[in-house]
């Protein structure tokens, strides 16, 4: 296996923008994960539910979360990872991707992660990583 | 509560781990390219952490949800937790088995967490997923 990356609390993971989210992003994780429930590809479907739009499966922004977590720390070293869905996600959210290192104890590095939109913060996220 | 609430059986496979991968958007060149994957100790391309999401496809999500006995226009998904005791690699064959670990009700809100333990051929969990399902009241 690769080696683990080095973590003291207090470090910054490099942070990852992604965006604008479009249609086309939202119809390719359903592709990939298959969720078809029509708030995520009917405009008027989701309108009827009383949002402005179609809004991108909590999963979607989980897993871009999850991936730019693993492209930092590696797939093998992660041991656990909880999102909480703060808020919806729509068409043209930019969202940004930080987090830091809160705690180091025997080898495992407990982070603290986010996603925002702006001024929205959209995920709350924990995780457990194995480090050197 | 330990009841079953449903089960579901697939295989690990190199291109929905691409698929995946790509959809979002990880970079690390282990999910898609074998060679890169081997170099780095894998037996196969690993899927990305949150792969199993992909058994989507395989279940009956209104099926589930008449069985708890939700309203599914008022569900929403309130948090989702996932353990891993090993890299899933392409290969691999899971089956899951979602289990209702807890339902409670509380501030007019019905929570029910799904525990999924999600078995290798070896009898293994690779990974458990624990999903928080929240049944908003009605309005």
């Amino acid at each position: 296996m690769r080696a683990p990356v080095t973590a003291v609390p207090g470090r910054s993971l490099p942070e990852r923008e992604v965006g604008p989210v479009t249609q086309t992003d939202i119809v390719r994780f359903a592709g990939a994960g298959g969720d078809f429930n029509p708030l995520h590809h009917d405009p008027e479907f989701a309108r009827r539910a009383g949002f402005p739009g179609v809004l991108a499966m909590g999963q979607m922004q989980a897993g871009m979360l999850a991936a730019w977590l693993t492209d930092w720390c590696g797939v093998e070293h992660l041991r656990e990872y909880e999102v909480r869905f703060v808020a919806p996600v729509f068409l043209g959210a930019v969202l940004r991707f930080s987090g830091e290192v809160t705690e180091v104890t025997d080898g495992v590095a407990a982070l603290a992660l986010r996603a925002r939109d702006g001024e929205t913060e959209v995920l709350r996220a924990t995780a457990r990583v194995v480090v050197a | 509560m330990v009841d079953i609430l449903d089960e579901v059986a697939f295989d690990v496979e190199r291109g929905k781990i691409r698929e995946f991968a790509r959809a979002t958007r990880a970079g690390d060149p282990v999910h898609t390219d074998a060679r890169a994957a081997r170099a780095a100790g894998f037996p196969d391309v690993p899927a990305t952490a949150t792969h199993v999401v992909v058994a989507g496809h395989h279940r009956d999500q209104r099926a589930f949800v008449a069985k708890l006995g939700l309203a599914f226009d008022r569900i929403v998904v309130g948090s989702v937790k996932w353990t891993y005791f090993r890299p899933l690699c392409a290969g691999d064959s899971l089956h899951g088995v979602r289990r209702v670990a807890e339902d409670v009700r509380k501030r007019g809100m019905r929570f029910v967490t799904l525990e999924t333990d999600y078995v290798d051929n070896a009898g293994e969990c690779a990974v458990r997923v624990r999903e928080v399902l929240i049944e908003r009241g009605q309005r």
